[in-house]
């Protein structure tokens, strides 16, 4: 006949088996959810070590069989110019990430410090450019760069980047100023700083790392995008890698997906190490507005 | 205007509160640069929208008032365009959100570094570009020779190759597929933060009420999330709506009309019919909608 004991000691066995059961379960499922995530960035870099040959094969194979670098060596000795590419991409977003965060960081501040009537307002339209379809500016802004003589040149690339890199800029500078306690502001006024000190020798150094931040995601956005390079840039010397991925899809590329896949590495690298670098704040990046509007 | 502001230092505090002209002023080049590369699009956008004006043609632009909008309502495919962005963005974005609540509640008991390298690899998608996710799945979609035909033949799962995106019923499928694993990782980051902040009393009150683990999730933990998902989503329909680069770079809005969005048919009518008058048109309707989901986002925001 079973006593209480035993019922408790059945119980907690079988709490134990549940659990052991579930700790399985968690396991299977983490090691599918990380094999959909990195499948298909892993059959980017095999198939880039693949020669054309391999990578066109009709039964794919898992890993590269006769492994080659001449890929890459391609990007630099091929017809089309990848270095050029990469160091127009390399120049234009961050060009737009320093210009950005120039001009958002004095609003940013002046968002967060000031209550003046319109400041909501502001706050709100500049949230609202953020989310504007780039496709609806293109026509008329191709029209402005057009007749300021900046079609075709990185300049007005920056300008077209800066359409979504500015706003996104002033919210993000504006949340991380509000982090910064006016206190400390006040405190350095007593002590006979003037408004110049206290915002270069005060606030400054407290707000750098925002910065660099908010810096990183404008580069990362500029470097993801497609639209402006693909429609203001027509000599090919002066494309982006998004727009000469796209572009030598119809050319070196056709066939040739062992080429294609090192072009896409090459192009991911920059954008891995920013997102690694920024990795603890992409959700207030992404979301930003989202803390400091309320 | 710094040393007039410096001899009112000792009401700054005060003055601070009511307004300072000099702090207000510190917005000014950036609405100076917004007004010029936003503002002025988004007015001359208007303007275009009335007018005949082919870039293409050696006419200037011809007043023609609302007939582009006429023209609109009478186009099929703008139609299916608007029809097959609201696909794509709800679509896509209510299966990442989904992903991205299973992963973070599948991760939200890791601790220590196993649990921070299995984040940070979940992560991953999140940081190749757009392009070249577009491309990836280009080729692992190839009908002949592609990484996923292969893996349904060897598994037994289909006997013949499919033609994902040369299809006109799976391209939008497939694409959003590629979208979908672009995007989870959004969600999976947003919801472990938004987890993470459910206050820890919260939970243990729950299990001291033996609340079953289903329970726990789904009365507990998922109203706490509400607010994080619905932000996220809204931002990130905002953001599909306007995606480009993906179906531009997989399928350029074929096969037929089957993938083309509202920014790829506004992208062709401008840039390869250079009718930028018609062009704008659309965009007007499509700003109007856009306003739409701004609003929804800000009161979501006001309400948090």
């Amino acid at each position: 006949m079973p006593t209480r004991a035993d019922d408790v000691r059945a119980d907690r066995r079988k709490a134990e088996s549940t659990r052991r059961a579930a700790r399985a379960f968690q396991a299977v499922v983490l090691l599918l959810a990380l094999a959909w995530s990195l499948a298909p960035i892993y059959w980017m870099v095999a198939t880039s070590f693949k020669t054309e040959l391999e990578a066109a094969r009709l039964v794919p194979t898992l890993w590269p069989h006769d492994a080659t670098i001449d890929n890459y060596l391609g990007l630099w000795t091929g017809s089309l110019p990848f270095p050029s590419f990469f160091l127009s991409s390399l120049t234009t977003c961050l060009a737009t990430a320093v210009v950005s965060v120039l001009i958002a960081t004095p609003a940013g501040y002046a968002l967060s410090r000031t209550q003046f009537r319109l400041r909501t307002s502001v706050g709100y339209a500049i949230l609202v450019f953020r989310m504007l379809p780039l496709v609806v500016l293109l026509a008329p802004l191709y029209l402005l760069l057009l007749h300021a003589r900046l079609l075709d040149t990185h300049a007005g690339l920056v300008v077209g980047f800066t359409t979504f890199g500015l706003p996104f800029a002033v919210w993000m500078m504006k949340s991380f100023i509000d982090a910064v306690p006016i206190e400390i502001e006040e405190a350095a006024r007593v002590d006979g700083y003037s408004r110049l000190q206290i915002l270069l020798r005060i606030v400054g150094p407290l707000i750098l790392p925002g910065l660099l931040t908010t810096a990183t995601f404008v580069f990362m956005e500029a470097w993801n995008n497609l639209i402006f390079p693909l429609t203001f840039v027509t000599t090919l010397e002066k494309q982006t890698l998004p727009a000469a991925l796209v572009l030598s899809f119809t050319g070196q590329f056709k066939t040739d997906w062992g080429g294609m896949m090192a072009a896409a590495t090459v192009t991911t690298v920059p954008l891995m190490i920013a997102f690694f670098a920024v990795q603890r704040s992409m959700v207030r990046g992404l979301t930003s507005g989202a803390v400091a509007g309320a | 205007m710094m040393e007039a502001a410096s001899a009112h230092a000792t009401n700054v505090l005060r003055r601070k509160r009511r307004g300072t002209p000099w702090l207000d002023s510190m917005v000014a080049p950036a609405l100076g640069v917004l007004a010029i590369v936003v503002g002025y699009p988004i007015v001359y956008t208007l303007v275009l929208s009335a007018h005949d004006y082919d870039l293409a043609g050696t006419e200037a632009p011809r007043y023609i008032g609302v007939a582009n909008y006429h023209k609109l309502v009478e186009d099929p495919t703008f139609w299916k365009a608007l029809v097959n962005s609201g696909i794509y963005a709800f679509g896509s974005v209510a299966v990442a959100a989904l992903i991205g609540l299973a992963l973070a509640l599948l991760t939200e008991d890791l601790v220590g570094r196993k649990g921070r390298i299995a984040r940070m690899l979940l992560l991953a998608p999140w940081a190749v570009p757009f392009v070249v996710t577009a491309f990836l799945f280009r080729y692992m979609y190839l009908q002949n020779g592609g990484a996923i035909n292969a893996a349904l033949i060897e598994t037994g799962l289909i006997r013949a190759p499919i033609p994902w995106l040369n299809s006109a019923y799976l391209a939008m499928p497939a694409v959003m597929v590629a979208n979908v694993w672009a995007m989870a990782p959004f969600f999976f980051l947003l919801l472990s933060a938004a987890l993470a902040g459910i206050p820890n009393e919260v939970i243990e009150s729950a299990r001291v009420d033996r609340a079953s683990r289903f329970d726990l999730v789904v009365r507990i933990k998922l109203p706490f999330l509400r607010n994080a998902l619905l932000i996220g989503s809204l931002l990130m329909i905002i953001a599909n709506f306007n995606d480009f680069a993906k179906i531009w770079a997989m399928t350029q809005g074929g096969p037929g009309y089957s993938t083309t969005t509202l920014v790829i048919y506004v992208y062709r009518q401008a840039f390869e019919k250079f009718a930028f008058g018609y062009a704008s048109a659309i965009g007007v309707v499509w700003l109007v909608l856009l306003l739409g989901f701004a609003m929804a986002y800000l009161r979501a925001l006001r309400a948090n």
